[in-house]
């Protein structure tokens, strides 16, 4: 029987930014249901992999699959797969909340009814029914957080982009991010990008980390969850700045 | 269709912006100096000769010079209106969640280029109604202003194009404005020279806007002078739709 094909293939991706490789030869592969974490220094290239899995960069060499379609060939079609929250989650200030997702599913090409229901879908799932008449200027860290994930989630993207998903958030915050990511692994797949280990074993059941620009480790957390083992920690702690 | 989101979207937050509605209420209140200098020059014009030709009417000496003031405004306006369309969203990455969501580098351009030139059109009809306040008295050329204000919606377009192509190709919002204030004072003054000491500007003629706005003051709507302003917006958004298509390789 045939493997089955992952989600997600990154082949021999490398990238430069403003003269310097920032991405060098990196390769992994994500299944559905997998809940990867990238982790690695400031610098490391999180940010920039995880831009060219959603699309806004282009890889200079190697290629990205999604479900076996290269994303750069088939990028319209591929794009409506995926749902993309960076690390600064880009809102509209002068939008309320309502408005800001109504206008995103009609962006996404939703129909107006289909539009209405998966905004009310995603403001119960992210519990923002109170604030959706508030201005997304208006809102917390935490607020502005659920609201790039409902305006991610609008389209029931089969692969989910995270950067840096817990920065900023108080530990409150922190506990309800890690149970959403476990309930929306369901049916499809999450890269997240983190600098620290702990978020990564609470909601990861793989990591690669990433050092310079270059997958230095890709292996799945052990079956216990939560405990990465000496060598991820001696190899992530090599990492300057990693938080342990 | 999503380039009329994407429009929508910008309206709706320059509609809440107190910058946007700043700017209108500044031009609003020159423009209403200007127009109340211009009806007053006209009042105190002394009377025409009995028995020559009539002078310059109410539209030659208070609308066309009014509307032409108009213009002068939107070369400073247009930039100020226009630098954050592309240059400040790009830093926030709301460009980025317009292109993920499904918006084109195209869509994108056209909706930020609708969106502002609605907002200086509304302004130019609000600027264009204080004239028709005097119409019952003053008895206006209907064909010449109207002439004019097609000329002028026009070169709004075109500086609105300039300034959408001017924020796709900087970063920072103030070096668009001031690379679109440029670029409009330069198509503005091009000819300034030649049209003082009264001699022919040739093709430099061509590329003035005065060249192409004067004929349309004085009631005349050629064909050469729609294909001009034309020719500017096409140019100017093609470019900026250009450098957003190129927006996914250079990072």
């Amino acid at each position: 029987m045939a493997a089955k094909s992952p989600l997600l293939q990154l082949d021999h991706v490398s990238r430069r930014l403003g003269g310097r490789e920032v991405l060098h030869d990196v390769s992994f592969s994500l299944q559905r249901e997998d809940v990867l974490g990238l982790l690695g220094a400031n610098g490391a290239g999180k940010s920039t992999t995880l831009s060219i899995v959603a699309g806004v960069l282009q890889p200079d060499a190697g290629s990205v699959r999604v479900e076996n379609r290269v994303v750069n060939d088939d990028f319209r079609a591929i794009r409506d797969r995926i749902g993309w929250v960076p690390e600064s989650v880009p809102l509209w200030p002068e939008l309320t909340v309502i408005e800001a997702l109504v206008a995103c599913g009609s962006l996404r090409g939703l129909p107006k009814s289909a539009r209405r229901l998966a905004c009310e879908r995603e403001l119960a799932r992210l519990d923002l029914q109170d604030v959706a008449h508030r201005l997304c200027g208006q809102l917390s860290l935490g607020q502005k957080r659920r609201v790039g994930l409902a305006q991610a989630l609008l389209h029931e993207p089969d692969l989910l982009v995270l950067d840096e998903p817990g920065n900023g958030l108080d530990p409150v915050q922190t506990a309800q991010l890690r149970e959403l990511i476990g309930k929306l692994k369901a049916g499809r797949g999450i890269i997240l990008s983190s600098h620290e280990l702990t978020e990564v074993e609470a909601t990861c059941n793989r990591v690669v980390i990433l050092q310079d620009g270059r997958v230095c480790h890709d292996a799945p957390l052990d079956g216990q969850r939560g405990r990465l083992d000496a060598q991820f920690r001696t190899i992530a702690c090599q990492s300057a700045s990693v938080v342990a | 269709m999503s380039a009329f989101t994407v429009a929508r979207i910008d309206l709706k937050r320059l509609a809440v912006r107190p910058f946007a509605w700043t700017l209108a209420g500044i031009a609003l209140a020159m423009m209403a100096w200007q127009f109340l200098l211009g009806v007053s020059a006209f009042m105190h014009a002394p009377p025409a000769v009995p028995g020559a030709a009539s002078g310059p009417g109410f539209t030659d000496t208070v609308v066309a010079p009014y509307l032409l003031n108009y213009i002068q405004l939107c070369l400073v306006i247009a930039p100020l209106i226009t630098m954050q369309a592309l240059a400040g969203e790009r830093g926030a990455q709301r460009l980025a969640l317009l292109t993920v969501s499904g918006a084109s580098g195209a869509h994108i351009v056209f909706g930020k280029f609708i969106a502002r030139l609605v907002f200086l059109w509304l302004l130019l009809i609000v600027v264009a109604t204080l004239p028709l306040v005097l119409a019952h008295a003053a008895h206006p050329d209907w064909g010449q202003f109207a002439a004019a204000l097609i000329a002028s919606a026009l070169c709004v377009a075109a500086l609105t194009a300039i300034g959408i192509a001017c924020s796709a190709f900087t970063p920072e919002p103030a070096l668009a404005a001031t690379a679109a204030l440029l670029i409009g004072e330069g198509l503005s003054l091009i000819d300034a020279g030649v049209r003082i000491t009264g001699g022919d500007a040739g093709w430099l003629g061509y590329l003035a806007l005065h060249t192409h706005l004067a004929p349309a003051m004085r009631g005349l709507v050629r064909s050469e002078d729609i294909v001009y302003f034309l020719l500017i917006v096409a140019l100017a958004l093609a470019l900026a739709i250009r450098r957003m298509g190129a927006e996914r390789e250079r990072g």
